[in-house]
């Protein structure tokens, strides 16, 4: 690099040109890579690499884990998940402590801690941050149902806090007020719900629930997407699609770690270094920056060069070659002597649903037809081969379970039977034979994906399973869609028989996997496969009013029994991510359920 | 006052160009592309809440509704704000071209600079082995893929695994060391595959003027090769070449270098430029076909004005 010194010593007018536009493009941001590993100018920047960049930073569009990571350290939710502790444990953030609940689970009444601010920003008068207060809240949550702002996260309200879809109806005006959603005063938040509604405070962590001050929103208009005014952690300094940088909130309120209280095990946590933020008031970093890197091979190169992206997850194709064992999963020396690392089981799972309003695989008004189409439906199943696709595209670490209650979940049901997740060809075969089909009254199945190398490989895969049955592969056809919102709308529209997805939990409770199967949730709702069915339908209303209980566990596992009978979903598989991060940098990663809530926590060593 | 007149006249006569091209990629976003309506749904959406985004989103409106407001914005230099981040997408262009053109700019002078050279080099020793050289690497340069290009040239000199000099990616750039920092490689990966095609065009260009009469004279009336070469034939070139790298330059302030961008995590237009279309973001990308177009009839006009000052022989009448 002594080439470049020499360059920048040159003092010509040509230099001083470029140098002024260099200065109108770079702003007046500090600089803050490519020194040495987290410092830059004795600040401390964490460098925190991800596979795709939030689209906007507007809560009521938080509907993704990128733009969760920003927003959830932008804002203050009222609750939060602890940092260590697994499964996933709720605990107060805004909120003061936990809420007063009426004797009928109908009244919570959420008080919040005095004296937050938010963040100096234009949007207020004299640019100074105001006393965060329980109206904010409630214009936070009502921003929800006013179609203007574009929202995604309704969903988790709409029909349970009384009045507020009748807000919506009557022309979403925020003067008005909502019955069961009011500031008693300055602190005191009340939420009343039309009936129990149990994963109520989970739907208060999400991002979706981020505290807004409305002066920004008036202020900023379409731009508050850009511009969060939060009192959070950390603020922004910049936003593009290749990064993201915010800066340490200086007024963030002091609430030293207790790292008992955040589910910490010394047994399984201890190595690394985590002890060193007890009693201490986050947020420890100067600077957190996100790099959106989309290219697996840049991101693991960004990762090793050591002084830029600190944080990764190991890409598959990596696996073999960083990887000294699966099971368990250890890293080879070259690598653990550099990073420490983390497998987590995902919150989520991957699966593929049968959309019964085809009639050539689902719901016919032929009965016979009906009844042969469920053993075709149960043959395909059966074809399906989890551990090779195991194997092949999740790197052989993944979990296959049986049903949509994936393992992360405390509903889990470890002992339920894996027939359905056992490749079983010659039962395939006989149930086709027995039921009529032959290769020449096959119907045609199209695969349906999204345009790219890695689907239609799974494509292939799925073909070839499928002709071990019996299917002629000319009927097992491909279908490729240029986006994801092509294909969304496919779905939503019921067009494809067969759904390719993924499902990211958005609270640790099943209901949230259970719903995908729930009948008023058929299309354009969560319910791809648009099944309807009185006694799922009924044991799910039963279950949603209940608090966690082995009665409702007991009703979840049976809902998952019956789900599994009526052979409607190749389900399911739970990738294990495993994270790799500087051992200079002090945190357990984590991105599952909300994710990025351990950012306030990170720290690097001096 | 002629070069003026005639600038009128060339701008006026770009306007049916400037509708044909914005009706048609209108057309083209409106019925063939992605319908943003569901990547802007939630996760469990009723159908009217599709019904509300399809009537935010403007999809409710009839098709020349639509296309009249689009007149108006390329007229107004006003198209509103992103349908996905909510910015104004001219403060989103504003930030994303200077970024672009840093980039590029490096790599678009070197490339055509050194091709020329190469070029006129490789047409002065034609068909001997420095010719067969220069040839040889321009078909190399050409035939191996841009992206595996990035790639090597990443690998090679930016990760742990090779020299490391560079940062793997990003784009930090707050002094003239920052910037080279991290426009070199991209430059680099740039000028290797823009040397390939320039050197082939430039130098058949050359050859075919070297082969003229007036050069043949010159060459028989003793004056040097250096001379020769740019006196007679490189000025006599000059036609092609400015038509080549002018209407270049449209695609380099607007669509950027997709590639790089996206490759080397640079907050550019083209990067920009692609997200809006693979999301459907119409705001954004009605702005950058309509600017592009624009672009392009000014490109024209600045072609057909450079080709009077390299050559009085041509009318601007």
């Amino acid at each position: 690099m002594r080439s470049l010194k020499i360059l920048t010593d040159c003092r010509s007018p040509l230099l001083a040109l470029l140098l002024a536009s260099l200065a109108a493009c770079g702003g007046g941001e500090p600089r803050a890579g490519n020194t040495a590993p987290g410092s830059s100018a004795g600040l401390k920047v964490y460098r925190h690499s991800m596979d795709e960049s939030p689209t906007s930073l507007d809560p009521v569009q938080a509907s993704n884990v990128y733009a969760n990571h920003v927003l959830i350290n932008a804002y203050d939710t009222l609750f939060s998940y602890q940092y260590l502790a697994r499964p996933y444990v709720l605990k107060p953030n805004l909120a003061a402590g936990w809420p007063d609940i009426s004797a009928d689970t109908l009244t919570y009444t959420i008080r919040l801690k005095p004296g937050v601010h938010f963040i100096d920003d234009p949007c207020f008068p004299d640019g100074k941050g105001r006393e965060v207060v329980a109206a904010d809240v409630v214009y936070s949550l009502k921003r929800h149902f006013d179609p203007a702002t574009r929202p995604q996260g309704a969903w988790l309200w709409q029909g349970r806090i009384v009045g507020l879809d009748a807000w919506k109806e009557a022309g979403s005006n925020y003067d008005q007020e909502v019955e069961g959603l009011r500031a008693l005063d300055d602190h005191t938040l009340q939420i009343t719900l039309v009936k129990p509604y149990p994963q109520l405070l989970d739907t208060l962590a999400q991002g979706y629930s981020s505290v807004v001050p409305r002066e920004a929103v008036e202020h900023y208009g379409r731009e508050f997407g850009i511009r969060p005014v939060g009192s959070g952690p950390f603020k922004l300094v910049s936003y593009d699609t290749a990064r993201i940088v915010m800066d340490r909130n200086p007024d963030f309120r002091q609430e030293p770690v207790d790292l008992a209280a955040e589910g910490y095990d010394p047994a399984t946590q201890g190595e690394y270094g985590l002890e060193q933020i007890q009693g201490r008031s986050p947020p420890f970093i100067d600077r957190l920056e996100f790099q959106f890197i989309a290219d697996a091979s840049a991101r693991w190169n960004s990762f090793t060069k050591g002084d830029e992206a600190q944080y990764t997850t190991i890409p598959n194709e990596q696996i073999d070659r960083v990887l000294s064992s699966k099971h368990p999963i250890t890293l080879k020396p070259e690598y653990a002597d550099k990073y420490f690392y983390y497998a987590g089981t995902e919150a989520g799972f991957i699966f593929q649903t049968w959309n019964l309003l085809d009639p050539e695989f689902g719901y016919n008004e032929d009965p016979e037809r009906q009844r042969r189409n469920k053993a075709l439906r149960c043959a395909v199943i059966k074809s399906f081969d989890w551990p090779a696709r195991n194997d092949s595209f999740y790197g052989g670490i993944g979990t296959v379970f049986p049903g949509i209650i994936p393992p992360v979940v405390p509903e889990f049901d470890p002992d339920l039977s894996r027939d359905s997740v056992t490749r079983d060809v010659a039962g395939a075969r006989r149930l086709l034979e027995d039921n009529g089909w032959t290769a020449s009254n096959l119907p045609v199945l199209t695969f349906g994906t999204t345009a790219n190398v890695l689907n239609r490989l799974m494509f292939e895969q799925f073909r070839a399973w499928l002709k071990d049955i019996g299917y002629p592969p000319e009927k097992v056809v491909l279908k490729q869609y240029a986006t994801f919102g092509d294909i969304s709308k496919a779905w939503k529209q019921a067009e494809l028989p067969w759904v390719v997805k993924g499902w990211g939990l958005d609270y640790p409770d099943a209901e949230n996997t259970l719903q995908l199967f729930y009948g008023p949730n058929s299309s354009p709702g969560s319910n791809d496969s648009n099944w309807r069915d009185a006694e799922y339908d009924a044991l799910y209303e039963q279950a949603s009013v209940m608090l966690p209980s082995p009665e409702r566990t007991a009703i979840y596992r049976r809902m998952n029994e019956r789900m599994i009978e009526e052979c409607l979903s190749a389900t399911g598989l739970s990738r294990t991510r495993i994270h790799l991060w500087h051992k200079d940098v002090i945190a357990l990663p984590d991105r599952e359920i909300v994710g990025g809530f351990f950012l306030k926590y990170v720290d690097l060593k001096d | 006052m002629e070069v003026l007149q005639y600038s009128l006249r060339r701008l006026a006569s770009g306007i049916p160009l400037l509708l044909g091209v914005t009706f048609i990629s209108f057309l083209l976003m409106v019925y063939f592309g992605p319908d943003q309506t569901y990547q802007l749904l939630g996760k469990n959406p009723t159908a009217e809440q599709i019904a509300e985004i399809r009537a935010q989103l403007g999809y409710d409106q009839p098709f020349l509704v639509r296309y009249a407001d689009y007149l108006r914005e390329v007229a107004t230099l006003d198209f509103g704000n992103s349908n996905s981040t909510g910015e104004l997408v001219t403060d989103l262009l504003g930030r994303t071209i200077p970024v672009s053109l840093m980039l590029i700019l490096p790599g678009f002078v070197l490339g055509n600079l050194l091709a020329l050279l190469l070029a006129l080099l490789a047409a002065h020793y034609r068909s001997r082995w420095p010719d067969k050289g220069i040839m040889a690497f321009s078909v190399t340069g050409m035939s191996i893929s841009y992206l595996i290009v990035i790639i090597a040239f990443q690998v090679i000199f930016s990760s742990s695994s090779g020299l490391g000099w560079f940062p793997v990616r990003g784009w930090n750039v707050h002094s003239f060391a920052e910037y080279l920092e991290y426009v070199t490689v991209p430059t680099l990966a740039t000028v290797f595959v823009a040397l390939g095609y320039n050197t082939r065009f430039y130098r058949s260009v050359i050859v075919e003027e070297l082969n003229r009469d007036h050069v043949r004279t010159a060459r028989a009336f003793g004056v040097p090769p250096a001379k020769l070469l740019y006196r007679n034939v490189l000025k006599n070139c000059l036609i092609p070449i400015i038509t080549r790298v002018v209407f270049t330059i449209p695609l380099i302030v607007i669509s950027g270098a997709l590639l790089v961008e996206t490759y080397f995590g640079i907050p550019g237009v083209g990067k920009v430029t692609f997200d809006a279309i693979t999301t459907g973001d119409q705001p954004v990308l009605k702005a950058v076909v309509g600017l592009t177009a624009v672009l392009f009839v000014l490109a024209q006009l600045l072609t057909d004005i450079l080709y009077r000052a390299v050559d009085p022989r041509v009318s601007l009448s």
